[in-house]
């Protein structure tokens, strides 16, 4: 029996089987790190012999069963850590005994039941990870006499309820995490106490009423999520200043206030939504200093006014998706600066003007989309620069001039958008060299002339609309015109082709191409013909003239 | 590669005293392991942060409604490295999008019977088409042209009932075109550039390799 044995660390292997009851003779054992293993069955109850046990981690293996009662007698141990395991049934409230804890870790364990209220004895605890498992029931507000707690992780359960005001207590608090519960009520007044946090996530809950307002009190917060919630009223006033951001979500809720009056200035805000609520006011010129921010959005409010040229400043930006609000005003040429700007959906505004022929140097645009406004002018040759557009949708603007072929540059595009405008001219044979193009619409516009036969070749096209213009001839020989309905080809000037509802092509409507073969067909039949014919010309002559030979032997005088 | 090992390493090393490490989302877990993977000088990955509950904020990265990867968009990304088995993972991803990868084609991807496009087009994929692609039974976009890939078209894909676009231009297969299926409507640009594909299935008269 290796009874002096202080110390078992045998983490990092491929250890399988279960504990054996046996480990309880190990009475000197101070540490026990067997994680990172795939150890079976439970843990045995012998456990509560270990007495010297100070530290214990049988984290990511496959533990089963329930976690014994008599884990409460090990009251020298500080850090209990069976994340990452396989238990059944809940958290023994015998837990509440092991008073020298100050780092509980039970996350991602497939624990159910309620968090036991005795756990509020636990004078020195730090750390509370009880994240990822099926909890149920209330949050006790005994938790808030853990004047010690530094995290409370709590987030992906099935917690209800009020969350407690007792929480306020919590001085030390770094981290509230309580996201994806079933959390309801409002969030207590007590909240706006806690100085120390740099956390507040409490997203996808049931949760009404403000939010607190005094959450960056204490200058440090830096993460701040409460999207997909019910929250009312304003946007908490310490965030004006709250330098600290980094990570902001508050979209989907009904939160009122003023965007341009409400938030400041934030060199390490990284990620901003706010999406989906009921904001006001104008886009500042500030978040042109925020130089790290990669994502802003705030589709879907009520902001109006126009889109600040500083935006252009904020050269970290990858998204930027500011759809359905009432912006005006035209498309700022220095958002041209945006090198990495991927996602640019300013659709659904009232932007007007010309689209920027700066809009050419964002190198990195996957999906532009500039549908839904008043935008006028030609489509900008210099969109061609864009050679990563995945996806163009102009769509529902003033756009006049033609479609530039410049398009045939944009080698990956999928879907291409034009419809209601007022392009005019021949849709270009490049739109037929866009061997990736899936959706192409051009319907309600102004386009005359025959669709180009290039359009022959666009393997991938599966959807097409060029209903409303003024096009004419034959319909191409592609798969996605064929097996299209009559409503993609409607009001028209002279579209024919195999479709109900439209007029079959006649030859006095053939394309060039089809000229070219009817004339093919013709020379080669016409030839063959001549050819016969005047063999049976000679034939003719050399009998004819023969004939006469011999009336002429017959007249000569003997 | 070694200052990444040096990175998880240390990571590891942290495990059980940071906030919640690395999240049980499967799929986050699956997008991080092909991070790792791959070389990504311009940082176009940068976001893909593990200790999310999920990957669905992450750039490049499209979610459903039920918090699902469905989309991944990586082209021309100046990506590289190789695709793993733990793609078959996204069990919801609809498209597949990338550039400058290497390296042969998992046939673990026969596994998403919901994807919907898969575009490996334009990079440097050798080896053969996997036959598990059969399994790809929602499949309605097959675009790898322009790779190195060698061997011939599995007959097996005559199964996608769904396939409507299908592209294996430059490459360097071999052995004849399946005519049965969805292979009824492709055209010859499909399969041009492939100096020892040789033309249309003659069933029964010549063998369905022929030329490999």
């Amino acid at each position: 029996m290796l009874k002096s044995l202080y110390k078992l660390a045998l983490s990092d292997n491929n250890l399988v089987s279960s504990l054996p009851p046996s480990i309880g003779n190990l009475s000197n054992l101070s540490v026990l790190f067997l994680y990172n293993n795939k150890i079976s069955g439970s843990i045995p109850k012998e456990i509560g012999m270990l007495g010297s046990l100070e530290g214990i981690n049988l984290s990511n293996n496959s533990l089963s069963g329930e976690i014994p009662a008599s884990i409460g007698n090990l009251t020298k141990v500080n850090s209990l850590y069976l994340s990452a395991n396989n238990f059944h049934g809940s958290i023994p409230q015998e837990i509440a005994k092991m008073r020298s804890l100050i780092d509980l870790e039970l996350a991602n364990a497939n624990l159910s039941g309620l968090i036991p209220a005795s756990i509020g004895n636990l004078k020195n605890l730090s750390y509370l990870y009880l994240h990822l498992n099926a909890l149920s029931g209330f949050i006790p507000s005994s938790i808030g006499n853990l004047t010690n707690l530094i995290d409370l992780f709590l987030h992906c359960n099935k917690l209800q309820g009020l969350i407690p005001w007792e929480l306020g207590k919590l001085q030390s608090l770094h981290q509230l995490i309580l996201f994806n519960n079933s959390l309801s009520g409002f969030i207590p007044e007590e909240m706006n106490n806690l100085t120390s946090l740099v956390a507040f996530e409490v997203s996808e809950n049931y949760l009404i009423g403000h939010l607190p307002q005094q959450v960056c009190l204490g200058g440090v917060l830096e993460s701040f999520t409460a999207h997909d919630n019910y929250f009312t009223g304003p946007i908490p006033k310490s965030l004006k200043n709250c330098t600290s951001l980094h990570r902001v979500r508050l979209d989907h809720n009904q939160l009122i206030g003023n965007v341009s009056e409400d938030f400041g200035i934030y060199p390490n805000l990284n990620y901003l939504d706010l999406s989906g609520n009921k904001l006001i006011g104008e886009l500042s010129s500030k978040w042109g200093q925020c130089h790290n921010l990669t994502s802003l959005r705030i589709s879907n409010n009520n902001l109006s006014g126009e889109l600040p040229s500083e935006l252009g400043k904020a050269t970290q930006l990858r998204v930027c998706d500011l759809t359905l609000n009432h912006l005006t005003g035209g498309i700022p040429k220095a958002l041209g600066e945006l090198k990495l700007l991927f996602n640019l959906m300013l659709n659904d505004n009232h932007l007007s003007g010309s689209i920027p022929p700066e809009m050419g140097m964002l190198s990195s645009l996957v999906h532009l989309n500039l549908a839904a406004n008043n935008l006028n002018g030609s489509i900008p040759i210099w969109l061609r620069q864009c050679e990563n557009l995945l996806e163009l949708n102009l769509s529902v603007n003033r756009l006049s001039g033609g479609i530039p072929s410049e398009v045939r540059s944009l080698s990956f595009l999928q879907i291409l958008d034009l419809s209601q405008n007022f392009l005019i001219g021949k849709i270009p044979k490049a739109v037929g060299n866009l061997k990736t193009l899936e959706k192409l619409d051009l319907s309600h516009n102004k386009l005359f002339g025959f669709i180009p036969s290039t359009f022959d070749d666009m393997l991938s096209l599966t959807s097409v609309d060029v209903s409303d213009n003024q096009l004419e001839g034959p319909l191409p020989d592609n798969k996605a015109f064929r097996e299209a309905s009559f409503e993609a080809f409607r009001n028209n000037k002279g579209l024919c082709g195999n479709i109900t509802g439209l007029e079959v092509c006649s030859s006095k409507l053939s394309s060039n191409v089809d000229r070219k073969k009817n004339s093919k067909i013709v020379i080669a039949t016409v030839v063959p013909i001549l050819f016969t014919l005047l063999l049976v010309f000679v034939v003719f002559w050399i009998l004819s003239s023969s004939k006469r030979r011999e009336r002429n032997t017959e007249n000569t005088p003997r | 590669m070694a200052p990444l090992s040096v990175i998880s390493l240390s990571l590891c090393f942290l495990l059980p005293l940071l906030s919640p490490a690395i999240s049980t989302n499967s799929e986050g877990n699956a997008l991080h392991a092909l991070r790792w993977r791959l070389s990504d000088p311009t940082n176009v990955l940068q976001s893909w942060d593990p200790t999310l509950v999920n990957p669905c904020t992450w750039f490049h990265v499209t979610c459903d409604s039920n918090n699902h990867v469905i989309r991944l968009d990586l082209g021309n990304s100046n990506i590289s490295g190789t695709l793993g088995p733990e793609l078959a993972q996204l069990q919801h991803l609809q498209e597949l999008y990338k550039n400058d990868i290497s390296g042969e084609i998992p046939k673990e991807l026969g596994n998403l019977k919901n994807l919907v496009g898969l575009d490996l087009y334009g990079n440097r994929f050798e080896g053969e088409i996997p036959k598990s692609f059969s399994g790809l039974k929602s499949l309605r976009f097959l675009r790898l042209n322009n790779n190195n890939l060698t061997g011939s078209i599995p007959r097996e894909l005559t199964a996608l009932s769904n396939l409507k676009v299908f592209d294996v231009s430059n490459n360097d297969l071999c052995g004849t075109i399946p005519v049965d299926g969805p292979f009824g409507m492709f055209s010859m640009p499909s399969y041009a550039n492939n100096m020892r594909l040789n033309g249309p299935e003659l069933k029964g008269l010549v063998p369905y390799n022929f030329g490999c």
